[in-house]
């Protein structure tokens, strides 16, 4: 498969944003931060999501390591940047989406993002070593 | 916690965090993957993911004192800006990584009549004297709604 600019990267889908990965993320973060883990107080903030738990950036940036990871192998990715316009609740079921934008010997630059129903909650780039799929 | 003063906040610029060391142990990366959905990758390699944890606790600080530092009103106060990983060298578990960490940045801002301290820290990772990967974190402390609305 050549790969050219405009390459629509296979996508990646975390089915349910589950609770239970939150709660571990947050132990091993050590992240003190009770929205990752106590629906009623988010219930409490203005946020107006009801009793859902609100999941780790790093986390939503995680699945889009992995639709990279699919696409170009394990330990291709040299640079990452991540913007968080909206947050990811527990139960979500969302997307991780990429197209490629340069191509510069086997570094590939691509635009990154993260969708719940087509909206784009996480929105990013980043530089993959493209060995692999160049 | 009481909002700083302009100037307070310029001070915590250059903070350097202690530093130290860091291992990615097999059953924290083995976790970590879990939460992300993936397979533990192949060879012993950590995923991209714990480039958010491992550089904050690895250069002795934490995501509490950073909440702090930054004289943050309350956890649910904190926005992400951005965050930046540079990876130089595939992380891997078991390796000692030496870390270091500053807060680059600190400045008050307004946008759409929102008020917040934008804050800025960095930390490098290094195996063996050779640059491993850098962290970016730019969270946002909120402080409310502008006077000038």
């Amino acid at each position: 498969m050549k790969i050219e600019v405009g390459f629509r990267i296979p996508s990646w889908e975390m089915p349910s944003v589950e609770r239970s990965r939150m709660r571990t993320m947050a132990a091993i973060l050590r992240d003190p931060n009770p929205v990752h883990w106590d629906p009623n107080l988010v219930d409490s903030l203005p946020f107006e999501v009801g009793k859902k738990t609100i999941n780790q950036g790093p986390l939503g940036l995680s699945y889009m390591v992995n639709m990279l990871h699919d696409w170009a192998g394990p330990g291709c990715v040299k640079r990452i940047f991540m913007t968080f316009p909206h947050i990811v609740l527990s139960e979500d079921r969302v997307i991780a989406k990429g197209q490629v934008t340069q191509i510069d010997g086997t570094d590939i630059e691509c635009d990154i993002w993260l969708e719940r129903d087509e909206k784009k909650l996480l929105v990013g780039n980043a530089t993959v070593s493209g060995e692999r799929v160049v | 916690m009481e909002t700083p003063t302009k100037e307070t906040l310029k001070e915590i610029i250059g903070h350097q965090f202690p530093g130290g060391e860091y291992i990615i142990a097999h059953w924290e990366n083995f976790l970590l993957t879990e939460c992300t959905g993936s397979e533990l990758l192949p060879n012993g390699l950590a995923h991209p993911v714990a480039l958010f944890h491992v550089p904050i606790l690895g250069a002795g600080t934490s995501i509490g004192e950073m909440f702090e530092l930054g004289h943050a009103n309350s956890p649910f106060s904190i926005g992400i800006e951005s965050y930046e990983w540079e990876i130089h060298q595939p992380l891997l578990e078991e390796v000692t990584y030496k870390i270091s960490g500053k807060i680059e940045g600190a400045e008050r801002k307004t946008e759409a009549g929102r008020v917040f301290d934008r804050i800025q820290f960095r930390f490098d990772l290094a195996l063996e004297g050779s640059p491993v990967a850098s962290s970016t974190i730019i969270w946002h402390y909120n402080r409310g709604r502008s006077d000038e609305d």
